[in-house]
């Protein structure tokens, strides 16, 4: 066997950012070569299976700056290194941003949260991060850092297959950033797995403003039943501006489960995932539905 | 029966070491000047090695070990049968690959990483054979065998058909017994080869002696098995060879052999002439053992009144490249089978087929699950097209007492003397609320309940009043010290279930000693009379039956001396525990005013120079008594999703004397959840391709519920049968495999009722569920 989970095996050189501009500098200097370790819930396990052997492992952890959940004028604004389990115990996130929330709470196991962070799911970048969907939803902004300068850049451009994302080799993903949250607004998340604490055979995020009896605007995403976490906008657009009925989330949950392109995995098999998306979206739909105050 | 200490919850001996991490595993033991050892496994499923290149590896100031290296001796490394009944097929490191993941070469290096770096500048040349992964194309004439001959006892045997080894049984004459049934019923189901997914991966540490011998610490259930296989394969004298008792963190049955890197670490050693240590990942060990997987064909005859006349049950196993134990597998089988129902007249066909993946073995059940979901299963089908009760017709028909019982195949067998069958049928079906269950016909919507039943059992040991194909005794010494506490010395391992503290008690409630003043020693080979293992749930039984047995000798002893101290005649004595003052006395029957503390009789007897109060003796049980359990589980299929939940279990088990209650209920809740898994969640998939296992060794791959998919523990109910069994400790028998047996036929019967599918094969997936639903299951969205 070509793997011993007990070691690291690949020699590198551990590299402590103590500020962001070192690590940056770093970055550029040392580009492929080099690999942003946070929690490394998911690097490690990659170094370890000989996946990726990084020459430089940059520990961005012990840089303050990149640890924080703000909330100020309304947007609400989540560094990097910020850990699951601080997303999940913070009090305005769970009150506010369900989808966040749930999709945070439904994550690993506690041991995995304290350790990983909202920064390394998106870095991850794989089709089952469960925190891409709530993102997508809330249309989150990502603030990314190089020597050169800062980019900000709207969630839905970050994913570009699997494990893969914009971010250039000596880019930092530096903050996440979520619009306000308006009234009469609800969202929800949900996901199946083959236990409680597993990675994702299907996810999915709502999130719609309700007025009075009409959905205003709606954002659906789902995750592991494509290369990227994905946006389904025909199911979207078929509840825009529409009066919200239980036939009509049926209509919008198939048209959404029409859009997703899954496949047959270790986890789950594409039929099932075709068939059962459909069932968690009508979930989801109903449930951000009734945050909004509305009633079906 | 009121007793002092058996039946009561008391704290754990090794609990506050457990909880405090000072429990002494085998991955803890570090021993001056130890290097480390790391093994590289084959990555073909099927491969003759025609070179290895170690140059590198040693250029680092690596040791190495290859097949050259290992003694040529040919065994099994499972030790509890007879050796004539005992296949071998296997060396410490083979000249063939016959599974992805199997130990070609070992390493040892002064540390982990450099001996994995070493080993990975080992360069092997591989003769890549074709591999045989499919259990219906093992048998073609066309398939490339594993061996060409193996060993039976001492007489080499060839290999036909990659058939490993076979077992035939007719009992009375099956067929003129279909030619009474009103009804036949025949089902084919297939049970998956699984995980163990014990907590503690495995561990050796060998410490060469300088007077040529060898200290092991390992990952084991048996030490005196393992001390006497390595003496035999390393040449070295018994008395020269030493394996220490220490704790050991699960094994559901994967260390009832000796363990394939132990023998690997004492090879290294042997070679460096220093200690080495040797801690599997966990990918090693999910390349080095499973569950044996079974194809179950059923055939029964009834009668209209509900009277079962024949059977005929026919079984393959795919056991993977080794024989472990695959031979007593068969025969067990048979006797599960025998021991449920009475078939009258019955047939059994059992083979055991060899293919390239990873060695199946026991685990808690050995072939008792398999079979248990096939039967089970079975009566529920023969119950609903015959229209009998389920319970009514298992209750009409099954083993109880009186009735002989195939405790470890057919040449371990005794009569059943306590049964709780009927009490826990009836019991079970009244807190579940049997009466009013609806038929699966009645029920629609989107989320549908059921409920299910099954029973089994499993038995307690291998004991018998015949010597037949396993060995089975247990020994123990006893003393009492000084100031009246007392010293247990037993070489029986704990699994985690107790055991220990089972001994502890027996020994306290005949010497009449509390509790906390009778303790473990640590101990090993060398100061311990011999014990088979802690396997076929005999660790109560026939373990503390050994202690129970010591302990009655040292009883004797201290009431001689103290019959020499208060001038009575011994026989006039008895011992009694003196609540108040938290002491043990002898009296004179009858008289209590006329006593002496234990402690002090012991004192005297050093004083007077009589001697230590102590005995060493071996035991055999010769029984082999069923504790029997019966699972009511209630199950919620949503039929969208596919997911099962299951909202509510009834637990009942029969395990006579509950030494440790507590314990017992833990292992029918722990149970629970392996049953569970057994049932719903798990399997050991391989790539047909490759011959590797599509989790790649990986956990995250290989799901088995946890606490979240558990029941809340209010909606889980436990229910002890009121039997005594008058062969055992204070009436006790086992628990440990029962707990497990019939829980994934339970949950599979709950989803008939719940939904009208029978499923055959396990696990019963989300994704296989609405599969069938879609395939003719009414589907009520």
């Amino acid at each position: 066997m070509e793997t011993n989970t007990k070691i690291l095996a690949a020699e590198f050189q551990y590299l402590e950012g103590q500020d962001l501009d070192q690590v940056l500098a770093w970055l550029a200097e040392y580009r492929e070569k080099a690999r942003i370790l946070a929690g490394g819930t998911d690097l490690l396990v990659k170094m370890k299976l000989g996946h990726v052997q990084p020459e430089y492992i940059i520990y961005i952890k012990k840089i303050a700056a990149l640890n924080y959940i703000q909330y100020d004028t309304g947007n609400l604004k989540i560094g990097a290194t910020t850990t699951l389990s601080q997303i999940e115990r913070h009090e305005t996130i769970k009150g506010y941003y369900s989808a966040l929330y749930e999709a945070v709470r439904s994550m690993a196991a506690v041991a995995v949260k304290n350790m990983g962070t909202i920064g390394g799911n998106l870095g991850n970048a794989s089709p089952a991060a469960d925190t891409a969907p709530p993102l997508l939803v809330y249309d989150a902004s990502l603030k990314i850092a190089s020597k050169e300068g800062v980019r900000e850049i709207p969630i839905t451009e970050y994913f570009v297959g699997p494990g893969k994302s914009v971010l250039a080799p000596n880019e930092l993903l530096l903050e996440i950033s979520i619009p306000e949250i308006e009234a009469d607004t609800g969202s929800s998340f949900l996901k199946l797995g083959r236990v409680a604490a597993d990675i994702a055979k299907i996810n999915v995020a709502v999130c719609l403003k309700r007025s009075g009896r009409t959905c205003t605007s709606c954002r659906i995403a789902f995750g592991s039943v494509a290369p990227i976490p994905m946006r389904v906008r025909e199911a979207e657009s078929l509840l825009e501006g529409k009066e919200l009925t239980e036939d009509l989330i049926t209509l919008a949950a198939r048209a959404g489960a029409a859009e997703i392109k899954p496949i047959t995995d270790n986890r789950s098999t594409r039929e099932y995932r075709l068939k059962v998306s459909r069932v968690i979206l009508e979930e989801a739909l109903r449930a951000a539905w009734q945050r909004a105050g509305g009633a079906l | 029966m009121s007793f002092q200490v058996i039946g009561k919850v008391l704290p754990r001996k090794d609990g506050i070491a457990k909880v405090c991490g000072q429990e002494v595993y085998p991955s803890d033991i570090v021993v001056p000047n130890m290097l480390y050892g790391v093994t590289l496994r084959s990555p073909y499923p099927h491969a003759e090695i025609l070179s290895i290149d170690t140059a590198a590896a040693e250029a680092m100031g690596a040791i190495v070990v290859t097949p050259d290296d290992v003694p040529d001796v040919i065994y099994n490394e499972r030790t509890v049968s007879i050796p004539e009944k005992t296949y071998r097929d296997r060396r410490v490191l083979p000249r063939r690959a016959r599974h992805v993941g199997e130990a070609i070469v070992a390493v040892a290096a002064e540390t982990e990483e450099l001996a994995f770096r070493a080993m990975r500048a080992i360069k092997v040349e591989y003769k890549v054979l074709p591999p045989v992964l499919d259990l219906d194309k093992a048998m073609d004439p066309g398939a490339a065998p594993l061996y060409e001959e193996i060993y039976l006892g001492d007489d080499k045997i060839e290999v036909r058909n990659n058939i490993a080894c076979e077992r035939i049984i007719t009992v009375g004459d099956p067929e003129a017994g279909f030619a009474k049934a009103d009804h036949i019923v025949e089902r084919e189901y297939e049970l998956p080869r699984v995980y163990h997914h014990q907590m503690e991966t495995k561990t050796a540490v060998c410490r060469p002696e300088p007077n040529g011998g060898i200290t092991v610490w390992a990952t084991t259930q048996t030490i005196h098995n393992v001390r006497q296989l390595l003496g035999h394969i390393f040449g070295i004298p018994l008395s020269k060879v030493n394996v220490k008792k220490l704790a050991i963190g699960g094994s559901f049955g994967s260390s009832i052999q000796m363990n394939s890197i132990i023998p690997i670490c004492v090879a290294l050693a042997l070679k460096a002439r220093r200690p080495v240590k040797m801690v599997s990942s966990r990918e090693d060990d999910i390349y080095d053992h499973a569950k044996f997987p079974a194809r179950i064909r059923l055939k029964v005859g009834v009668k209209k009144d509900g009277t079962i006349v024949a059977a005929d049950m026919r079984v393959m196993v795919d056991i993977g490249a080794h024989q472990i134990n695959a031979y007593p597998l068969l025969g067990c089988m048979a006797g599960w089978y025998a021991s449920l129902y009475k078939w009258r007249d019955f047939y059994y066909e059992g083979r055991a087929i060899y293919t390239n993946k990873v060695p199946a073995c026991a685990m808690q059940g050995y072939g008792n699950p398999q079979v248990n979901f096939a039967v089970e299963s079975h009566m529920d089908i023969i119950a609903e097209e015959c229209g009998f009760d389920p319970v009514e017709f298992r209750l009409k028909n099954y083993v109880g007492i009186g009735d002989e019982f195939w405790g470890q195949g057919p040449t371990v067998k005794s009569i059943i003397k306590s049964c709780g069958v009927e009490e826990m049928l009836r019991k079970g079906a009244e807190m579940i609320g049997w009466a009013n269950r609806r038929p699966h016909h009645e029920k629609s919507g989107r989320y549908r309940r059921g409920i299910g039943v099954a029973r089994g059992f499993h038995t307690s040991g291998t004991g018998g009043p015949k010597p037949g194909e396993v060995i089975d005794y247990s020994s123990a010494t006893i003393k009492i010290n000084e100031d009246g506490t007392v010293d247990v010395m037993t070489p029986v391992m704990d699994l985690g279930g107790g055991t220990g503290e089972a001994a502890v008690k027996v020994v306290a409630e005949v010497l009449k000693v509390p509790y906390e003043r009778v303790e473990l020693s640590p101990v090993d080979t060398k100061t311990t009379g011999y014990d088979v293992c802690t396997h076929a749930t005999r660790g109560v039984y026939c373990g503390c039956g050994a202690v129970y047995h010591v302990a009655q000798q040292v009883k004797t002893k201290l009431l001689e001396f103290a019959g020499r101290i208060l001038e009575e005649n011994p026989e006039n004595l008895e011992l009694a525990y003196e609540e108040e003052k938290n002491v043990s006395i002898v009296h004179v029957k009858g008289f209590k005013q006329k006593q002496i503390t234990i402690g002090e009789v012991a004192k005297l007897a050093q004083i007077y120079s009589w001697g230590t109060i102590a005995a060493t003796d071996s035991l055999r049980q010769k029984n082999c008594p069923p504790c029997f359990v019966a699972h009511f589980i209630e199950v919620e299929v949503d039929t969208w999703t596919g997911i099962v939940k299951i909202p509510r279990a009834i637990l009942l088990s029969d395990t006579g004397t509950p030494i440790n209650p507590d314990m017992v209920a833990g292992q029918l809740i722990g149970s629970l959840s392996r049953g569970m898994g057994y049932a719903l969640y798990e399997e050991t998939e391989y790539d047909l391709a490759t011959g590797k296992l599509k989790c790649n060794g990986f956990i995250t791959d290989n799901k088995i519920p946890t606490s979240c998919e558990m029941p809340y523990i209010d909606d889980i109910q436990v229910y002890f049968a009121h039997t005594y069994e008058p062969t055992g400790p204070f009436g006790a028998k086992g628990i440990g495999e029962a707990a497990l047996n019939s829980v994934a036929s339970a949950v599979a019967n709950a989803i008939y009722n719940a939904i009208g599918i029978r499923f055959y094969r396990t696990p019963i997936t989300p994704e296989k569920i609405l599969q069938a639903l879609e395939g003719g299951g009414k589907v009520g969205n």
